[in-house]
């Protein structure tokens, strides 16, 4: 009997799993990435604020992810990587015109993403993926550098980030894209109010149930990477959603955005396509402490964005694929947003490309089949420099900084001071790295004692995969040295039907300054 | 025809007591979960990355999780003492500090505590674990004074005596505690069973006693309270064989890990013996984290400092509440305090409130009903509170001012100036104002900000009122303290105090004046 009802409820899944596809394709995939959201900004991470809570059933239906990383503590360099599924240092997203400098892609920036370079749609494209990105791009605003020349067919969003208002004269606003033309600008046609007032998360969000739907009624699968900027600085909300936080705007913000998760998971619960669609969440790096009172959190982990301490890198991340991967996991297993390049490869039925480094691996191993692979490493890099490496509970810093120019007073690390450990300047720790064993101490509060059995063992753990990495290591051409006022977004193609060009300085390239 | 709301209660009420009859008492069954040094941060669904908490997390799930609950005070017996009174420690003596094992005084025997309560409506009551509230002459300040019927635990905390053998299967505790006290003593009732106690076993004793004291009351269809006071995770950390080196987070973490089965079995002990829809359980800790012996220690998150001190860290901690059926799933960001506990419950289970001044309000409507708290505001008393120094800070809605900040010996290693002992008792004038909304880590000092200065002042009011008709009992920590006090299973023997150890085996070991 037991036997029977058994076989009965196979069948029921069976059906449920089949009945909505009939002709099986293969599994969509869905990269929602938040910007400078920290790792205790979630409810189920323990944040005091009741801001989440589409997000905290989102793990209870999924796997929540404690110990995922952005490749870098800055957005372009950890938006790069997610999309090529390598490290900074290989696919150019850094400087080298200075020392350990984290870099990125202000509109005056001459690089972007490189042609040699694969980007994620790209691949997926072979395997008959339509994708979108909607939200912000990051990856260099020059036209060689749009998205749709990068593997993405539909557009929605910007190549910068939403920063603002510009008179259009020193400075453009930056210009918001539907596929290959802009239709508008931030502060003009895409109103960012000052009160911080504004409807784009409602426009991401309506984005991508519109995509959603275009692409379950057409039967082709899918990428969508979901990319809302609102919790960025200056953070905005809808109307409907100013003020109805416990932490002002950005918590505000926060609300809005898992507002729009919890409509995105619905939609596919709706259409029955959520056993066919795997969801991940996560964001390109740590809360920006340095904003003052009124950021994100990066719960126990110390200092934030910008730093390559646990709370710079340590991502908020849920994976979520029902039927797929059983709810309510909790992964200990070490990732990266590199990971993700993989997995949706591997979701895709195909093979990483062998002719070049590969820094991530796919996760299904550990979120379908509940293999932990425990040898995998995380390299913590500014700009040229490995700062710091974790293997297993073990992390080394080689390198250690957490001010840039005092003159800016921008505080990376508030009320956190760990003696030797956050210092200001950047100091030079090879000889004796600091370490840290993480499972105990996740805050980097108490180092192990040099010299210790312990420290030996760990160190040398973490050094076989360091020296590896090392030997093995071979730059990409750093794509983000050069800047010029000449090629901002002052006529963004599209502008012409707009009649929004604008009229810029002639090309005067200079090396960028990156000061922190 | 319109049913008035009267009538719907009525009728709430029939449906109740017909799903509910297998309770022939119709009163529930109140189950405290308290832990020992628990911080904000420790647990899983509080944001501890490595902790191995499942069946927390899981009672969390299911249950009511409050970000915004308060430990009436940062340290064990006066925390301890609020928690059974309902009375924050200045009115009932439980100040400065704790009781030490040559304590003479304790919790005075005029003080009514929820077990006494709720013994007089009917309820078998059992504390299981830890009781700090003294000792005393002829051991009268023991649990069995207090209106509980039963007590299976140890009067103090288990490093107010030499710390022998920490974890399976006899390795060191990281340091030896207080050499100079009598054994570590394992209590039933007012007889010591095992001195000095085998910690590795400890947890084992204590669920097996409350497993014994649930199934024996639901299967007699008798109310109970179990006061279920963990050992855990109190320095020096201790694990037996189950989760030696079990978990990611080392020493502390199977501690935990120790926690986390004892809760996972009592609720689902309660399923099993089908009283779980008629019990309250509440899961939460008696002061925040303490950060004294490095990573052994534990997490505040967020939260400013830990242990002994009045910033958020030492005081804030996590809070769960659990009632199938009753208590919708969720979380909540009311303002509570384990002071509510006591009050709540003798609403709940209609019971008479003590003629005393209590500092707890009946949360009922936030459990039930998702409502508002009636609290506004939270007084933070400090261990060196005094009549002359008497409020630290003050919560007032989201605001914070704090008065006098001091660290604490219990918070020396948080590489935040402010934490260690080394921060004397300071005045602050005007004093710091944080809105802990915005900022739960007490960074960002708004007191000089005039858009604030309404609120200070609001908060200077009602501090006033409150220090105005606050009655500060005579110090029972203060009272002198006598060696010859301390727990010992073999009166009179020597050398003292070694000489007092007596195991399971040598049974019926009384003590003087027994």
């Amino acid at each position: 009997m037991m036997l029977l009802i058994k076989l009965f409820q196979f069948m029921l899944m069976f059906h449920a799993f089949y009945s909505t596809n009939s002709n099986p394709s293969k599994p969509n995939v869905i990269l929602m990435l938040m910007d400078d959201m920290g790792w205790g900004d979630l409810g189920v991470l323990g944040n005091p604020a009741k801001e989440t809570p589409n997000l905290d059933r989102m793990a209870s239906e999924g796997a929540l992810m404690t110990d995922f990383y952005a490749p870098n503590p800055l957005c372009s360099p950890s938006r790069a990587s997610l999309l090529t599924g390598r490290l900074p240092i290989r696919n150019g997203f850094y400087t080298t015109n200075d020392h350990a400098r984290c870099s990125y892609t202000p509109q005056y920036i001459v690089g972007g993403i490189p042609d040699s370079e694969i980007v994620l749609p790209e691949l997926l494209n072979k395997a008959g993926y339509r994708s979108k990105i909607i939200g912000k791009w990051h990856l260099g605003h020059q036209t060689q550098y749009h998205p749709l020349k990068h593997g993405f067919d539909e557009y929605f969003g910007a190549p910068n980030c939403h920063v603002g208002p510009y008179d259009n004269k020193k400075q453009p606003n930056i210009p918001v894209y539907r596929d290959a033309d802009m239709i508008g600008r931030y502060y003009e046609e895409f109103k960012i109010d000052k009160s911080g007032e504004s409807n784009l998360t409602q426009m991401f969000i309506e984005e991508a149930i519109a995509f959603i739907e275009k692409q379950h009624q057409t039967g082709e699968q899918f990428f969508l990477y979901w990319t809302p900027d609102a919790s960025h600085s200056p953070h905005y909300a809808s109307k409907s959603f100013l003020g109805t936080s416990q932490r002002e705007l950005y918590g505000d913000a926060v609300m809005e955005l898992d507002y729009g998760v919890g409509q995105i998971l619905g939609k596919l619960k709706e259409l029955q396509i959520e056993n066919n669609t795997f969801v991940f969440f996560s964001s390109d790096n740590g809360a920006a402490l340095s904003g003052g009172a009124y950021v994100g959190s990066n719960g126990p982990f110390l200092c934030g964005k910008h730093t390559t301490f646990e709370g710079g890198m340590r991502e908020p991340s849920i994976a979520w694929w029902p039927g797929r991967i059983k709810p309510g996991k909790i992964v200990h297993e070490l990732g990266s947003l590199m990971d993700l390049f993989a997995t949706a490869v591997d979701i895709a039925g195909m093979k990483l490309p062998a002719d070049r480094v590969y820094d991530g691996s796919s996760l299904l191993p550990v979120l379908v089949d509940d293999k932990m692979n425990k040898n995998k490493t995380i390299f913590y890099y500014r700009g040229n420099e490995l700062m710091a490496a974790r293997r297993g509970m073990y992390k080394a810093h080689f390198w250690t900084w957490s001010e840039g120019i005092p003159t800016l007073h921008l505080e990376y690390c508030p009320g956190m001071q760990v003696e030797d450990v956050t210092t200001r300047n950047l100091t030079n720790h090879m000889a004796q790295p600091v370490l840290f064993h993480l499972g105990r101490d996740p805050g980097e509060k108490f180092k192990l004692k040099l010299n210790t059995a312990e420290y030996k063992k760990g160190l040398q753990f973490i050094m076989e995969a360091v020296i590896e990495h090392k030997k093995t290591m071979i730059p990409g051409q750093p794509q983000l040295n050069m800047c010029d006022k000449g090629i901002m977004n002052w006529a963004p193609s599209g502008c012409e039907t707009l009649n929004k060009c604008l009229h810029g300085p002639p090309s005067n390239p200079f090396k960028c300054s990156w000061p922190v | 025809m319109e049913l008035k709301t009267t009538q719907i209660v009525v009728i709430i009420q029939c449906v109740w007591s017909v799903l509910g009859n297998t309770h022939s008492h119709g009163l529930p069954n109140i189950v405290f979960l308290f832990v020992d040094d628990l911080g904000y941060g420790d647990l899983g669904c509080y944001g501890h990355p490595t902790s191995s908490t499942p069946h927390i997390d899981q009672l969390s799930r299911n249950g009511l999780q409050f970000t915004q609950f308060y430990a009436a005070s940062p340290l064990c017996s006066p925390s301890r003492a609020a928690l059974l009174t309902g009375r924050l420690s200045p009115r009932t003596g439980i100040w400065p500090n704790v009781f030490l094992p040559e304590s003479s005084g304790g919790l005075q025997h005029n003080e009514t505590t929820l077990a006494e309560i709720l013994r007089v409506k009917g309820y078998n009551t059992s504390i299981v674990g830890k009781w700090h509230l003294g000792f005393g002459k002829n051991q009268q300040y023991l649990p069995m004074n207090y209106g509980f019927n039963s007590f299976f635990g140890t009067p103090f905390s288990h490093d107010m005596c030499p710390c022998l053998k920490c974890f399976y299967p006899s390795d060191p505790c990281f340091n030896q505690c207080d050499l100079y006290y009598t054994g570590c003593a394992l209590f039933h009732n007012d007889r010591i069973i095992e001195q000095p106690v085998d910690l590795t076993k400890l947890e084992d004793k204590f669920i097996q006693k409350a497993t014994d004291f649930i199934t024996t009351n639901a299967v007699s269809k008798t109310p109970f309270f179990l006061y279920y006071s963990f050992q855990h995770t109190h320095h020096p950390q201790f694990a037996g064989h189950r989760y030696r080196n079990s978990t990611l987070r080392g020493s502390f973490g199977d501690s935990l890990a120790e926690v986390d089965d004892s809760v996972g079995k009592v609720v689902q002990l309660l399923k099993d013996v089908g009283v779980e829809d008629n019990t309250f359980v509440f899961f939460t800790s008696d002061n925040g984290p303490s950060l004294r012996n490095k990573h052994r220690g534990g997490n505040a998150g967020p939260l400013k400092c830990g242990k002994g001190t009045t910033y958020e860290g030492g005081q804030r901690v996590p809070g769960i509440a659990y009632w199938p059926g009753m208590i919708k799933p969720g979380r909540s960001m009311e303002l509570a305090s384990t002071l509510d506990l006591l009050p709540t419950i003798v609403k709940l289970v209609n019971g008479t409130l003590p003629r005393v001044a209590l500092d707890g309000v009946d949360i009922r409507d936030v459990l039930f009903n998702s409502g508002k708290s009636t609290r506004e505001s939270f007084f933070y008393i400090s261990p060196y509170s005094t009549p002359d120094y008497p409020i630290y800070a003050v919560r007032y809605k989201q605001y914070k001012a704090h008065y006098y900040t001091q660290g604490s010996s219990n918070t020396d290693f948080t590489h935040d100036p402010d934490c260690p002992e080394t921060h004397n008792r300071t005045k602050q004038v005007p004093p710091l104002l944080y809105d802990l909304n915005q900022d739960p880590s007490e960074i960002y000092n708004l007191n000089l900000d005039p858009a604030y200065t309404d609120v200070l002042m609001r908060i200077d009011d009602i501090k006033r009122e409150f220090e105005a008709s606050l009655v500060w009992a005579e110090s029972e920590i203060g009272k002198p303290t006598d060696t010859a006090l301390e727990p010992c299973c073999a009166p009179g023997c020597s050398p003292f105090p070694s000489c007092c150890q007596c195991h399971t085996s040598n049974k019926l070991l009384f003590l003087p004046g027994l």
